[in-house]
């Protein structure tokens, strides 16, 4: 471990780094899905580039630490968890790769060869499943591996560094081409001459219709969603890309549902259980088309994926001014009404049916498998942060 | 072989189980199963490896034959077997009954743990001024609802009395210990009461392939009483209670009879009372589609990821 003063000088930066992140978030100063992962993945990378870590328990540690403030910063933005999450199980993940490379030991029998030592039961996570480790996909304890691989652990750092390093930047690069990526499934869902119902501004959402309307003809009717109103915005940038716009009025969206051949939907968090928090309105759309038998497509990105459950419907919900909805000068009225104004709305996983990724289109009950191979050795984290 | 019949006779697999489950009441099925097992391996005398494998399934079997609730039992056996298959590779019986011994006496002891991570992933579900309905008697909730009262959480339980053995004055009994208001009610009201409830909680005896639970008869009334009220139902279970099993039907189950509630020919009965304790059913199964999640030790899943584990355990 070094210590110049070149070190030193970093290592005091990074604090603040993390400070004026912390309390950027704190002033709701950060909007916008993308923004908060692209900014907390590259606060990550600078961490791990930067800090002076020795091995791999100890660098985990320090990201759970940082992680746990950041969520304090902005408990229900579940963004930051997300990214947390991800970036600890690529840290881990390459730990564990790295171990096997290196160990001919008998607990280097992790990655699916058969086991024969007594030592397959120790260490697992769970002792009844235990009893039958180690499968080729069971996450094992960390205290375990820190306790007989230290020694060899240091060793490998140096190297390891520029190796995780580059994993985190294959990472934020991913998160930088979603959209792109998920447009590029369009022409899959979207069939020519289709009607296609929307709601709210999505990023995700607008790169996907003109994807699939370069190709074909769509038609698209969105839904203004009051009292943010983005349905304007929506439809105005879709219109720029010559597609037949239609705007509505919240209302309107059950009577327009039966003419409606598809719904596709923006999220800003996909839940575990395949839940939705989503634009203010994206329920009654999503209950519309359920009554009508409509089909319901969500465009979410990778890192909108969330290991966690929502205990409650309005676990990650907030309310934002009442002002839009009855403007503060109706003084008389104000003083005699409750007027509220959630920002998201729970959408539950059985209004569903499809959830478009990068790598394409999911059930929402094949979720398990996705939170599996991106969160599994963040799971620690995730359950420790539950109760918080 | 003489040894073998030396065996039967001063080594009893069932009598060592039903011992096992009066001393401790804590203690579950298919641990206490695991526990005989591994007793039956200290005291066999076998010299090969193939006397060795004849000996465990033997017992096993003699095991599942002697008890009702033989799916949670068949759950711990099967783990047992599986772990024996494991470590049988290139080892002398002798080396191989120690790992087993070693290996069995570490899952009955962290078994009790087990419970204790399905309370850890479950109890966050649990929220104050909740209105719950626990299905009979069962150690995982007792356990999950402990741990909420001690996260100072103020919630209220309806148990269903559960007949025929009315185990839920059982789970009652205990609730009011801990000081957790609770009513009993009748099986046949849980449509009247599910209204007012927020969660669902149930025990398993075994989740199968799909998703799906077997649990105590009633379960599957109540999922579906749930689901029509829009209740979320949770089941609770432990990783070693999965079963490679996939029903299609109530009557799929192992611990279906034929005389199970088939019209008899018998002539005349007084005592209906008895006769419907020896002809109803003991155990039902619950479709996974009226299941919103599985607490298990190895974290909250859909019933969609029950197949996954099961996979990840008995393939490799």
């Amino acid at each position: 471990m070094s210590s110049t003063k070149m070190d030193v000088f970093s290592t005091r930066e990074l604090p603040l780094l993390i400070e004026s992140f912390v309390s950027q978030l704190k002033r709701g100063q950060l909007v916008g899905s993308k923004t908060v992962a692209m900014n907390t993945a590259n606060l990550l990378r600078e961490i791990v580039s930067r800090s002076p870590w020795e091995d791999i328990p100890s660098l985990t540690t320090l990201l759970k630490a940082v992680g746990k403030r950041l969520l304090r910063a902005q408990p229900r933005e579940l963004i930051i968890f997300n990214v947390v999450c991800r970036v600890l199980h690529i840290v881990n993940e390459d730990y564990s790769s790295v171990e096997v490379v290196n160990e001919e030991g008998p607990m280097s029998k992790k990655k699916g060869s058969a086991s024969g030592a007594s030592s397959a039961s120790k260490g697992s996570e769970t002792p009844a499943m235990g009893l039958g480790q180690p499968g080729t996909g069971q996450p094992r304890n960390l205290g375990e591996q820190v306790s007989q691989s230290m020694d060899r652990a240091t060793l490998n750092a140096f190297h390891l560094k520029s190796l995780l390093i580059q994993e985190i930047m294959d990472y934020i690069l991913e998160l930088e081409k979603t959209e792109v990526e998920i447009a590029d499934n369009a022409r899959e869902h979207i069939h020519s001459n289709e009607i296609i119902l929307t709601c709210g501004r999505s990023l995700t959402v607008e790169k996907f219709l003109k994807n699939a309307a370069s190709k074909v003809k769509i038609h698209v009717i969105v839904a203004e969603c009051a009292p943010t109103y983005d349905g304007h915005e929506q439809a105005q940038a879709l219109a720029s890309a010559n597609i037949d716009v239609v705007v509505i009025p919240d209302a309107a969206v059950f009577a327009i549902m039966s003419r409606v051949n598809k719904v596709i939907l923006g999220a800003h968090a996909v839940l575990a259980n395949g839940g939705l928090v989503a634009a203010s309105g994206s329920h009654t759309i999503a209950a519309a088309a359920r009554h009508h038998s409509t089909q319901v497509v969500v465009c979410a990105g990778l890192y909108k994926y969330s290991p966690m459950f929502p205990f409650d419907d309005d676990r990650f919900n907030t309310l934002v001014s009442p002002d839009a909805v009855l403007p503060y000068g109706d003084g008389e009225l104000i003083d005699t009404v409750d007027v509220s104004n959630p920002r998201y709305d729970y959408v539950p996983p059985e209004l569903v049916d499809i959830l478009v990724d990068h790598t394409g289109g999911h059930l929402p009950s094949y979720l398990y498998r996705l939170l599996q191979e991106n969160y599994a050795q963040a799971k620690d984290l995730a359950w420790n942060i539950q109760d918080e | 072989m003489s040894s073998k019949s030396d065996l039967r006779k001063t080594f009893d697999v069932v009598s060592y189980y039903n011992e096992v489950l009066k001393e401790n009441t804590d203690v579950s099925a298919p641990v206490a199963a695991v526990s005989s097992l591994v007793e039956l391996v200290k005291q066999q005398r076998a010299t090969t490896m193939l006397e060795l494998m004849k000996i465990v399934p033997e017992a096993c079997a003699q095991l599942k034959c002697a008890s009702h609730n033989s799916i949670s039992l068949s759950a711990g056996c099967d783990v047992f077997l599986k772990q024996m298959a494991r470590l049988s590779q290139g080892q002398s019986a002798e080396e191989c009954s120690r790992s087993l011994i070693e290996a069995g006496t570490e899952f009955v002891q962290g078994a009790g743990k087990c419970r204790d991570r399905v309370a850890e992933f479950g109890s966050s579900f649990v929220r104050d001024d909740h209105t719950i309905l626990v299905h009979s008697y069962s150690r995982v909730i007792m356990g999950l609802l402990r741990r909420a009262v001690k996260q100072n959480k103020r919630f209220r339980v309806y148990v269903t009395e559960s007949r025929p053995d009315q185990s839920g004055l059982e789970a009652a009994k205990e609730l009011q210990a801990l000081g957790v208001p609770c009513e009993v009610v009748l099986d046949a009201a849980v449509g009247y009461i599910m209204e007012k409830v927020d969660l669902v909680l149930a025990g398993a005896e075994g989740v199968v392939e799909n998703g799906g639970l077997i649990n105590k008869i009633g379960t599957y009334q109540l999922a579906i009483v749930a689901k029509a009220a829009k209740k979320p139902f949770y089941a609770l279970a432990e990783s070693f209670k999965f079963v490679r099993l996939y029903p299609l039907s109530q009557y799929d189950l192992p611990t279906h009879r034929a005389d199970l509630l088939a019209f008899k020919d018998s002539g005349p009965t007084n005592d209906w009372a008895a006769r419907l304790v020896a002809t109803n059913p003991m155990l039902d199964y619950t479709p996974p589609e009226f299941i919103t999640l599985l607490f298990t030790d190895l974290g909250v899943m859909t019933p969609s990821g029950v197949s996954d584990e099961l996979i990840k355990f008995y393939l490799d």
